[in-house]
């Protein structure tokens, strides 16, 4: 185009105010909270359960029975599930996080890196000797530290579809062969009974999005004596090309390549998707927490399916352990309560509301402390499997400074093997030791 | 263009002399009512746009820890994405994604464009129903798409296959068939688009050329190509600049089919930062990867720009 502009005369000045104005804007942001101490401040909490859902609800009731106890004011934030990191994320670039925030165990390295939580005085917290040590393990950051107050913890356990198992005459499975064996029978001999080869046996979150296939694989990895890291002195070295560990990764492959029976586009599904195949009837054995109970006891239907634990492998027996921490979080402004409140959650009284049994809303699946019966309270023996899981073969996600990192590299490279079945798994898994040993460097956690 | 002309005719020159000039406060406020028009907007872009950006650029150089407050570390975000294997497979699979939706567009556009151009009655109702995808929400075309690309025998596309003989296939779970899918939706979704601009190009087309070569007895095809493609070059200028963009900031498609997987096969540019930057709070290397996308996008509009120019004289 033609068209030229008459240079404005004012040009000089414009800029000097766009400068201003640019530099005014940089001051507004770079204020950040004071940390002055002002107990009247309510408690702005955080926990990643959907508004509106009953867990918030549950989350709701918790606030307020704090503040009845108290006195002290708590306002309660439901952030969605999906979008809970990128929140906060916007909270520590504008320096103000919330007082409060209830979230996974998983994200502890990632918070104490970041420098977003205050370290916790395990001594110093009242009924701190209530709380199972396995919980407050997942509290405790690299540097045996703890920077959390236990809250919830969980375990995996197997869902199986009970009448299927009864339509093709199987047994409960005894190890991890077996349970192949039955994914194989409801892949094969169409336990539905519909005539149209649409089952399958293993219903697997494949995705690497938040890691979930990590996530899944940790208890079959650990089951076949495998693991992700191995402690050696101060540090940790990559196990995951160990002999025990590719031969979890091949039996892996195996399941997507060989038998096949994992669930049609299992290599790009996440959780939102497995739930609804295994509760539309399209899988058989579902490895997953007993948050999902309520719902599949409502879509599928109580009789329909049976909670075994994940039977043991070459390596005995172990399950995944998770849950969620009371993080306090930095530069609040009213710090006693921050513990305050964390001290009510972990109490019988604050865990007796996460239970949700009134109102399905779960925020504590398995209560952390010792002086709660979960599985009296809910009068449901199903979750006894779970606490049995937990108690006996639980274990908990590596200390590393930053296990998320590992837990989404660890994701690509099994996402690879399972997704081209040419792969050599000794070579890939050579790779990825090869990654996960370059992550240890850069978050100085590599054994000398 | 025919501004600058009115401007240099000689009544403006042999006016001006004899004019005196206004004084200094009128030539003040005439300089000054363009920008305070112009302010409120300029205003938003600055603290919406030219901000953000300088704080990318600035934070490309630091490792970044919010809370923590950054620290400087010169170059090192910009070796390591540029030195990783991911980086490199994310530029192939986003240009590789920009070049066959940009193609496949085009001609799918075009072709619709030529079929459906013209008055008859009943064709805006065509038309219309043809756009629909490209107002619809992208979330709700990836998941539509995911459904039908369902990979097990009975899923919807290959229930189709299946009746000519065909698949099934893996579709979306397969890295050897995942980024062609994605490139799919991207054609059925951006071809529509390119049809608008194409009718509207359509309609520029002087009528009197197709009749003189029709009564030169051009075949239908020789008019396509001698008449109306010459006569669509504006077109197809700013439809590949527009085009090469929107494909080089591929994203939604992609991390609502895909998020980057099976075995990161479909990992682009946009993915792989989003991954860095908020999976793995590594924002000053995602920071570097988002300027060197810019860097390209810069580079390709300018470029584009001067050949265009080049092209005009």
């Amino acid at each position: 185009m033609l068209i030229h502009l008459r240079k404005p005369r004012g040009g000089r000045r414009a800029a000097a105010l766009a400068a201003a104005v640019a530099m005014a804007a940089a001051a507004g942001c770079s204020s950040a909270s004071s940390a002055k101490q002002d107990e009247s401040k309510p408690l702005e909490v955080w926990i990643r359960q959907d508004a509106g859902s009953p867990a918030a609800e549950s989350a709701e009731a918790l606030t307020k029975a704090f503040t009845k106890k108290t006195g002290i004011k708590a306002k309660l934030v439901a952030v969605g599930v999906t979008d809970f990191e990128t929140k906060l994320q916007q909270r520590t670039a504008q320096k103000n996080l919330p007082d409060i925030v209830i979230n996974d165990t998983g994200q502890l390295g990632n918070l104490v890196t970041q420098g977003l939580v205050r370290e916790v005085d395990r001594k110093g917290v009242v009924g701190g000797n209530e709380i199972v040590d396995r919980a407050w393990e997942a509290a405790q950051g690299f540097d045996g530290k703890y920077y959390a107050v236990p809250f919830n913890s969980q375990a995996f356990a197997l869902l199986v579809r009970k009448d299927w198992r009864a339509k093709v005459g199987a047994e409960i499975p005894k190890t991890w062969n077996d349970l192949t064996k039955l994914a194989v029978k409801f892949t094969k001999d169409d336990p539905d009974g519909n005539g149209k080869d649409d089952t399958a046996g293993m219903v697997i979150p494949g995705t690497t999005t938040r890691g979930y296939l990590t996530w899944w694989f940790s208890t079959m990895l650990w089951s076949e004596g495998g693991d992700f890291v191995t402690k050696k002195g101060d540090g940790y070295v990559p196990a995951i090309n160990e002999p025990a560990s590719v031969k979890a990764v091949k039996k892996l492959q195996g399941m997507f390549c060989d038998s096949k029976v994992v669930q049609p586009g299992a290599s790009t599904a996440d959780s939102a998707t497995t739930h609804t195949v295994f509760e539309s009837g399209k899988g058989g054995i579902y490895l997953t927490g007993p948050y999902m109970l309520p719902r599949f006891d409502a879509s599928l239907g109580k009789d329909k399916y049976e909670v075994i634990a994940a039977p043991p492998g070459a390596g005995g027996r172990a399950a995944l352990a998770e849950g969620e921490n009371v993080y306090l979080m930095a530069g609040s402004a009213n710090e006693k309560s921050q513990q305050k409140f964390a001290e009510f959650a972990a109490s019988p009284a604050g865990q007796k509301i996460g239970l949700g049994v009134d109102n399905g809303g779960i925020i504590v699946r398995l209560p952390v402390n010792i002086k709660v019966d979960g599985t009296a309270e809910r009068r449901d023996p199903r979750w006894e499997v779970f606490q049995k899981v937990y108690d006996n073969a639980g274990r908990n996600a590596p200390n590393l400074p930053n296990w998320s990192n590992f837990r989404q590299i660890s994701s690509e490279g099994f996402n690879g093997v399972v997704s081209d079945c040419s792969r050599d798994v000794d070579q890939a898994m050579d790779e990825l030791a090869d990654e996960f040993d370059a992550e240890l460097k850069k978050q100085g956690a590599k054994a000398e | 263009m025919t501004i600058t002309e009115a401007r240099t005719s000689p009544v403006r020159d042999t006016r001006r002399p004899r004019r005196t000039d206004p004084p200094l406060k009128m030539r003040l406020r005439g300089a000054a009512t363009p920008w305070l028009f112009l302010a409120p907007a300029l205003l938003l872009f600055l603290y919406f746009k030219i901000i953000p950006m300088a704080q990318a650029v600035g934070m490309s150089f630091e490792e970044v820890r919010p809370f923590l407050g950054n620290t400087y570390v010169g170059g090192a975000n910009y070796s390591e994405i540029a030195g990783s294997p991911d980086f490199g497979a994310a530029v192939w699979h986003t240009v590789l994604l920009a070049v066959a939706q940009t193609a496949g567009s085009i001609v799918l556009g075009l072709a619709l464009a030529l079929l459906l151009e013209g008055q008859t009655r009943g064709l805006w109702f065509v038309r219309s129903a043809i756009f629909l995808p490209v107002v619809t929400a992208m979330a709700v075309v990836a998941e539509v798409w995911r459904v039908m690309y369902y990979p097990a025998a009975d899923g919807a596309l290959n229930s189709v296959l299946s009746v000519l003989g065909m698949g099934p296939s893996e579709f979306l779970n397969s890295p050897d068939s995942s980024l062609a899918s994605i490139a799919f939706v991207g054609i059925w979704r951006g071809a529509p688009y390119d049809m608008m601009i194409f009718l509207a190009g359509l309609a520029g087309v002087d009528r009197a050329l197709y009749e003189a070569s029709a009564v030169d007895g051009a075949s239908r095809f020789r008019r396509i190509w001698y008449v109306t493609l010459p006569g669509l070059r504006p077109v197809f200028a700013i439809l590949l600049t527009l085009a090469a963009i929107r494909g080089l900031r591929v994203f939604t498609e992609v991390f609502l089919l895909t998020n980057g997987g099976p075995d990161g096969s479909t990992e682009v540019l946009l993915t792989l930062t989003y991954k860095l930057g908020l999976e793995r709070n590594e924002l000053g290397v995602a920071a570097a990867g988002t300027v060197l996308l810019f860097a390209m996008l810069l580079v390709l509009t300018v470029a584009a720009r001067l050949r265009r120019k080049e092209a005009r004289r």
